[in-house]
């Protein structure tokens, strides 16, 4: 015997400062005292916990030989020399788990990103502590809950209640020296069902340990509960395996406290291969084969009716021989039966809670998966396996880890030592509550710990998102720029083909000329294809792209309006990406940084050059384009930075042909980009920058290029302006006046920058109302805050006002006067949109409005109905609507 | 009550004498017998009636020489068992029948019969003289940790308990031990009873034959054969003593 170290008894030390419930009437009571005890032990600091965490392992550590001794001689089950491993792992593994994770207070902390977390206890935890590791699983559990701030009552069961006592008691009267509350850990002394079943009802969480009747009250309690159950442990012996680890290690977990630990290999699979060799290894080290009618005689003692008989549970392989009437060596270690069947009705095939062994021979590996597939379904779902095999075997390991439904797969260990986990293996957690997921019914799949005891807050606070501004890396400006520009794509770039998208009047109209003659004189191969129609179908951007991909360009130069460089960046975006689908590229987005769908990266075949010919979309500068299938009707809105042009080149020589109507339409447009990215809730410095003198040079410049078509200093100001303006939305976005207005161009026609025009200051007053019904959803955007940034834009363009009404309503009229100077018609019905077909289609084209990419990023949270009182109201030419909530 | 003076013995148990009256069949229990136990088995008869099932009639609870007696209509024919023993080539056919039956009663309901959880509960706490702590303990874990079913289960459901009339139609009587619950338990305590009698093969025969019709598995059946065994040691019959403790002591898988 080792000398036993001196540890006071409970007889010795009566007024322990425990909780101990010694009838079923005072449990609730007592429970109330542990509470109370709870409650204080709750505001204990990191530094207080972890003394008496060192001092409760400490003690616990000290007594494991008498405390395995009383386990033994209470219980008559194990080996006493092995419970204290158990008592040593359970004291000296946990604390050094454990000893610097933080439990208590702030756990964790992120300040740049404003996440704190903090630990706090749970309360009370009720403890079911099996008769099978009685004072190992005390002490592992109570020491959990030192370290957590619980306090725990034990349930202990009644055949193991003494030790199981006893076991708390030291941890507790260590625990209380060392400053915590006293009353922190009780017992119930005469267990009965009614006494834990209240107990599991009144507690805040369960950890119960035990068979599935137990585990199945714990969940039935109403209480949380980390319950693990029965295991049916497999291993399988590969015939790539070192046979001799193997054997040697099964019988060593095997003889583990007489079997007595859940995860103990109940069979052995043994490929033939090395079937011979690992029997006559098993036989060498000690292992008893049964023979004859002694398989029988020992499949009629383990099982009773289908149940494991009470008598073997952790006795030797020679009693329970004895118990079935088969005579074996004294120091026979195993009993094995060799057997065929995996189906329950074989006696051998189920947990037997002892040093008894099946062993299968299955011809292949799969049939050995196969063999324990079904072994596990009989009464080990979510416990543990065991694989014996060449570590290089990946396939085979990876294989089996997939096919074994449990939740510790464990490889070339055995089971009994390496699933409570940190002794063949150092990242498995140590514990001695192993969780078995679903398939055991469990609310854990992982070895039970600290985390497990804990409540985590999370104090979140409030960070605003990271914003950006984003621009083709060369944006070229001035009259006459063109051809300066374009030299980069021969002297710098070195690049040899281009291919150029147009429409046919720009075509026709010899607009390109200058461009091919620029191409010409580099050397530079190129080719075009000018058949862009207003509004670009699918169809015709696949005619392009037939073409385009022909001719094998490293640079594509689309050329025109909106239009054009639109159809020119679904080209690009198909010639570089033909698997790429129009359906996942279109689909709707919250936050442009998290949505589903990954873009393609572009320019890896060609770079794209944008050449506006109007001053309105800025499509030069953004990363959208729309594109219609003519079959289908469906638009497909596309938005990523991947479509940004690389090059922008706003030459005002390219821009003083432009018709009036599309100098009024694009330009009207322009204020309109200007003004939605100025409110909108994505609005940044940067932005507003750009969109403030976009809106100013509007002002200043569009009546006089409307006026003079001629005026090239007002052409200037505007193909910047709206080039600017481009900028500030392909940053900030739109809102719902580009959503609504899409949807009048799509239903009734009206010209894109029209279409905006005629609803732009009755949307401005909607999203400048102080009291929105919902205002849009966005960290930086803190309140209702429109109409003091209109007000900001209106003074910066020239008008005043003695307050932000004032200015606002003297803005709004001057935009009116702006849309009066440039013919723009005041009302949609003066767009010739019928009555009727209006009427007929508003509650679609609403729904579908408020459905637009652009909502988003509006400032004012639209309702559908808010948008059908706009539209009503902009159709008949109705005075504003009051649009407070 | 009056007994009839043609009355006969059908059978003579520990606490009870069944008389043959003519028209009806008496049990005259001994006086030790409280009251409650045969109102009770009275109710149950009753309350088997209201169920649907086919039963013998009550015509009267009440005292016979200071005991307590019950009486019945009598039902012609003679019952399984008699009809096994006679002829050992019908057996085959009458457990197809007697299972069928037992399924058949499983179907019934009564929300006002005992509960058989409570009734086992009871049994297994009152069996405290044999049985220790831990394994009352363990049992009635186990216990509470069934399913809890509403199927009218007759409690003794042996051959000897169902009458085969003339026409061939089946009457199910002796219904002291009803309650609610687990038909899987109520299956238990048939397998029992055969088990007990040394009529293993017939017990193995009925419990395939069962859990066939039941569509359960054999599993299922025995994980109360603990419960049942227990509850059975509770009525102290020293014979069988041994016997049940085997089968009781047994522990859950962990």
């Amino acid at each position: 015997m080792p000398e036993v170290p001196e540890v006071p008894t409970r007889a010795q030390n009566p007024d322990a400062p425990a909780v101990i419930v010694r009838s079923d009437d005072e449990l609730i009571e007592k429970l109330e005292v542990m509470r109370a005890a709870q409650r204080e032990f709750a505001n204990f600091t990191q530094e207080q916990v972890d003394k008496i965490f060192a001092a409760a392992a400490t003690a616990a550590n000290k007594a494991r030989i008498p405390l395995a001794q009383m386990a033994v001689e209470e219980t008559g089950m194990g080996v006493m020399e092995d419970k204290v491993i158990k008592n040593h792992f359970a004291a000296e593994y946990i604390y050094n788990k454990y000893k610097s994770t933080k439990t208590c207070g702030v756990i964790e902390e992120d300040k740049a990103f404003g996440l704190t977390k903090i630990a706090e206890p749970i309360g009370v935890v009720a403890a079911v502590i099996p008769t099978t590791n009685p004072t190992s699983t005390a002490i592992f559990k109570t020491l959990i809950c030192l370290k957590t701030r619980n306090a725990i009552m034990i349930s202990p069961h009644p055949r193991a209640k003494k030790c199981t006592a006893e076991a708390a008691r030291i941890v507790l009267e260590a625990a209380v020296a060392a400053g915590a509350p006293e009353n922190i850990i009780g017992w119930i002394e005469s267990p009965s069902l009614e006494a834990t079943n209240t107990l599991m009802a009144e507690a805040d969480i369960i950890l119960a340990t035990g068979g599935p009747g137990m585990v199945k009250a714990a969940y039935s309690s109403g209480t949380p509960a980390l319950g693990v159950g029965a295991g049916n442990t497999p291993a399988i012996i590969d015939d790539t395996a070192d046979v001799i680890d193997a054997v040697n290690s099964i019988i060593h977990s095997k003889t583990f406290d007489n079997g007595m630990i859940c995860a103990s290999e109940q069979s052995v699979t043994v490929l033939d291969g090395v079937y011979d060799q690992a029997r006559a290894e098993f036989e060498k080290r000690g292992a008893y084969f049964l023979k004859g009618d002694e398989l029988d005689k020992v499949r009629h003692t383990i099982l009773i009716n289908g149940r494991l008989n009470a008598k073997i549970v952790g006795q030797s392989a020679h009693d329970i021989a004895a118990l079935a009437g088969v005579e074996i060596p004294a120091k026979a270690k195993v009993l094995i039966g060799e057997v065929d069947s995996v189906d329950i009705s074989e006696e051998f095939a189920h947990e037997k809670l002892s040093p008894c062994l099946a062993m299968y021979r299955a011809k292949d590996f799969q049939d050995a998966l196969a063999k324990t597939e079904r072994l596990v379904a009989d009464g080990g779902y979510g416990h543990t396996s065991v694989l014996w095999v060449d570590v290089n075997e990946r396939e085979k390991i990876s294989e089996h880890a997939h096919r074994m439904k449990t939740c510790r797969v464990l490889v070339n260990t055995p089971s009994s030592q390496g699933g409570i986990g940190d002794l063949y293996n150092f990242k498995l957690t140590p514990s001695l509550t192993l969780g078995c997921g679903s398939w055991g019914g469990n609310s854990v799949s992982e070895n039970v710990g600290v985390k497990h005891l804990i409540n985590i807050k999370s104090v979140a606070e409030r960070r605003e998102n990271m914003l950006w501004f984003r621009t083709p890396e060369k944006v070229y400006f001035k009259k006459g720029c063109m051809p300066v520009a374009l030299d980069e794509l021969g002297t710098v770039m070195n690049k040899k083909r281009a291919f150029i998208v147009t429409d046919q009047f720009l075509y026709k109209s010899g607009f390109t000329k200058s461009i091919e003659r620029k191409l010409d004189e580099m050397n530079i191969a190129h080719s075009s294809f000018w058949d862009v129609a207003p509004d670009p179908t699918l169809q015709c951007a696949r005619e392009g792209e037939k073409q385009l991909r022909a001719f094998d360009p490293d640079c594509i130069i689309a050329v025109g309006g909106g239009s054009a460089m639109d159809c020119g960046k679904i080209m690009w975006l198909m010639y570089e990406h033909p698997e790429a689908k129009f359906e996942d590229m279109a689909m709707d987005f919250m936050d442009i940084r998290k949505r589903v769908y990954t873009f393609p990266k572009m320019g890896e075949k060609a770079y794209f050059v944008a050449i506006p010919t109007s001053s309105g979309t800025g499509s030069e500068v953004t990363p959208f384009s729309i594109i219609t299938d003519a079959e289908s009707g469906i638009k497909w809105p596309l938005a990523d930075y991947q479509l940004m042009p690389n090059m922008a080149i706003v030459d005002t020589d390219n821009m003083m042909t432009q018709p009036r109507g599309l100098t009024s339409a694009s330009g009207i447009d322009v204020l309109t980009h200007a003004m939605e990215a100025y409110v909108s809730i994505l609005a940044s410095d940067f932005t507003d920058s750009v969109a403030l003198r976009a809106a100013k040079l509007v002002f200043d410049y569009l009546p006089r290029a409307y006026d003079n078509p001629t005026d090239v200093e007002a052409r200037d100001h505007m193909a910047n302006a709206s080039c600017l303006a481009g900028m500030a939305f392909a940053n900030a976005f739109l809102g719902v006046n580009h959503s609504m207005a899409h949807k009048l161009g799509a239903y009734h026609h009206i010209p894109h920058g029209w279409a905006n025009a005629v609803i732009l200051t009755r949307v401005a007053r909607y999203n400048a109302a102080d009291r929105p019904t919902k205002m849009g959803t966005f960290s930086q955007y803190k309140y209702p805050h429109a109409k003091a940034r209109y007000a900001e834009m209106g003074r910066f363009c020239g008008f005043t006002g003695a307050n932000d009404d004032e200015v606002f309503e003297n803005f709004m009229q001057g935009i009116e006067d702006l849309k009066e100077h440039i013919g723009v018609k005041h009302t949609i019905a003066e767009f010739g949109v019928d009555e009727k077909y209006f009427l007929d289609t508003l509650d679609e084209m609403c729904l579908n409005a408020f459905n637009d990419q652009c909502t988003g990023a509006n400032p004012r949270y639209p309702l559908v109905s808010e948008i059908k009182e706009l539209y009503l109201d902009a159709y008949y030419g109705r005075p504003a609507s009051f649009y407070e909530d | 009550m009056e007994l009839s003076k043609d009355k006969k013995v059908i059978v003579e148990r520990g606490n009870k004498v069944v008389y043959d009256c003519g028209d009806t069949v008496v049990k005259v229990f001994n006086t030790h017998k409280p009251a409650a136990d045969i109102f009770n088995e009275a109710l149950n008869l009753a309350r088997a009636k209201q169920a649907g099932i086919d039963v013998p009639e009550i015509v009267e609870v009440g005292k016979v020489d200071g005991a307590w007696a019950i009486s019945t209509e009598k039902v012609e024919g003679k019952t399984m068992r008699q009809i096994g023993d006679e002829d050992p080539s019908v057996r085959e056919d009458l457990l197809d029948q007697f299972v069928q039956l037992q399924l058949d009663i499983h179907a019934h309901r009564s929300p006002l019969m005992s509960r058989q959880k409570d009734k086992y509960s009871r049994m297994i706490n009152a069996a405290s003289e044999v049985l220790g702590d831990s394994i009352r303990y363990e049992l009635l874990m186990r216990l509470d940790g069934m399913k809890n079913h509403v199927k009218i289960c007759h409690g003794d459901f042996v051959p000897s308990n169902v009458i085969v009339r003339p026409d061939g139609s089946l009457c199910v009587c002796d219904w002291a031990h009803a309650t609610q619950g687990n038909g899987a338990a109520d299956c238990a305590i048939s397998y029992l009873h055969f088990r007990m009698r040394g009529a293993d093969e017939f017990a193995e025969n009925y419990l395939n034959a069962y859990c066939k019709a039941q569509g359960c598995t054999k599993e299922y059946v025995q994980n109360w054969l603990s419960i049942v065994a227990a509850a059975e040691l509770s009525r102290g019959r020293v014979v069988e003593k041994d016997f049940l403790l085997q089968w009781v002591d047994v522990v859950d898988f962990e």
